[in-house]
């Protein structure tokens, strides 16, 4: 399968790509509604109207503010494009926008679910796009089991209230 | 998962991730550079490794980068070493964010 162009001028990039048993639909959903987004990415929601051009905030209300930025491109339940400012040390906040793509695709009875994050400064901190794997994998057991996972780390924010 | 272990099962294919790790989206030419090995020799590797998924590959122009996907490893963390090893690394984790938030 030809998969798409690297654009020159995008900056430094990462890739993760995990296969999850599940439909798109589901997938989509898992990624937009904020209660679900929460159980698999440190208890942190995250919040918008999904519009295209739209907003959003990530964050723990009250406790941490985690990311913003821009949709940039929806169209469900295949491809979500969006800009992303981290937000939750100085140290994170210095690396400044970023972009974060989405891309579902159905293979056999699975998805494989392609998350690039790219438009980083080659020497951007880690910690802006090295929280992927985790998140995925916490995304990846909860469509396939219904259960969040408890390893450590995972938790951060879970019943944090502010 | 059998194939992520048999992957990592190999010293020039655990070398090959860790200098994608060093800098991602390496060509087949910048990996085989430093390696006593044909190219040939680093083309199989890189294709278990890509079947594997834990190397991903995208093209820009003529050229084929090569991606570092740490998702495979962080399903085995997350499937193996955390079961076995949770207790400690559990209490540790929470040790240092208590000390963390008394700072």
């Amino acid at each position: 399968m030809e998969r798409y162009l690297v654009v020159d001028g995008a900056g430094a990039m990462s890739v993760f790509e995990i296969y999850i048993k599940t439909t798109p639909e589901r997938l989509w959903e898992a990624i937009t509604d904020p209660e679900m987004r929460a159980k698999y990415s440190f208890g942190v929601r995250t919040d918008s109207d999904w519009g295209e051009g739209s907003q959003y905030r990530s964050g723990v209300p009250g406790v941490i503010e985690i990311a913003e930025g821009e949709n940039v491109e929806v169209d469900p339940p295949r491809r979500l494009v969006q800009t992303m400012t981290a937000l939750w040390s100085d140290d994170v906040k210095a690396v400044g926008t970023s972009r974060v793509s989405w891309e579902i695709e159905p293979v056999g009875t699975s998805c494989r679910l392609t998350v690039t994050h790219d438009q980083l400064p080659a020497d951007a901190n880690s910690e802006v796009y090295g929280g992927w794997p985790m998140i995925l994998s916490g995304l990846k057991t909860l469509l396939e089991t219904g259960e969040t996972l408890d390893t450590p780390g995972s938790l951060r924010y879970a019943g944090a209230t502010g | 998962m059998d194939e992520v272990f048999r992957a990592l099962a190999d010293p020039t294919r655990r070398g090959l991730l860790d200098r994608l790790r060093e800098r991602d989206g390496q060509t087949l030419k910048e990996l085989e550079s430093e390696l006593p090995m044909t190219r040939f020799g680093v083309m199989k590797h890189l294709k278990v490794l890509e079947e594997a998924n834990l190397v991903t590959t995208r093209r820009r122009g003529r050229e084929k980068l090569h991606f570092l996907n740490p998702v495979p490893i962080r399903l085995i963390h997350d499937r193996w070493v955390s079961k076995y090893a949770e207790p400690w690394a559990a209490a540790l984790s929470e040790l240092k964010q208590d000390l963390e938030e008394e700072e």
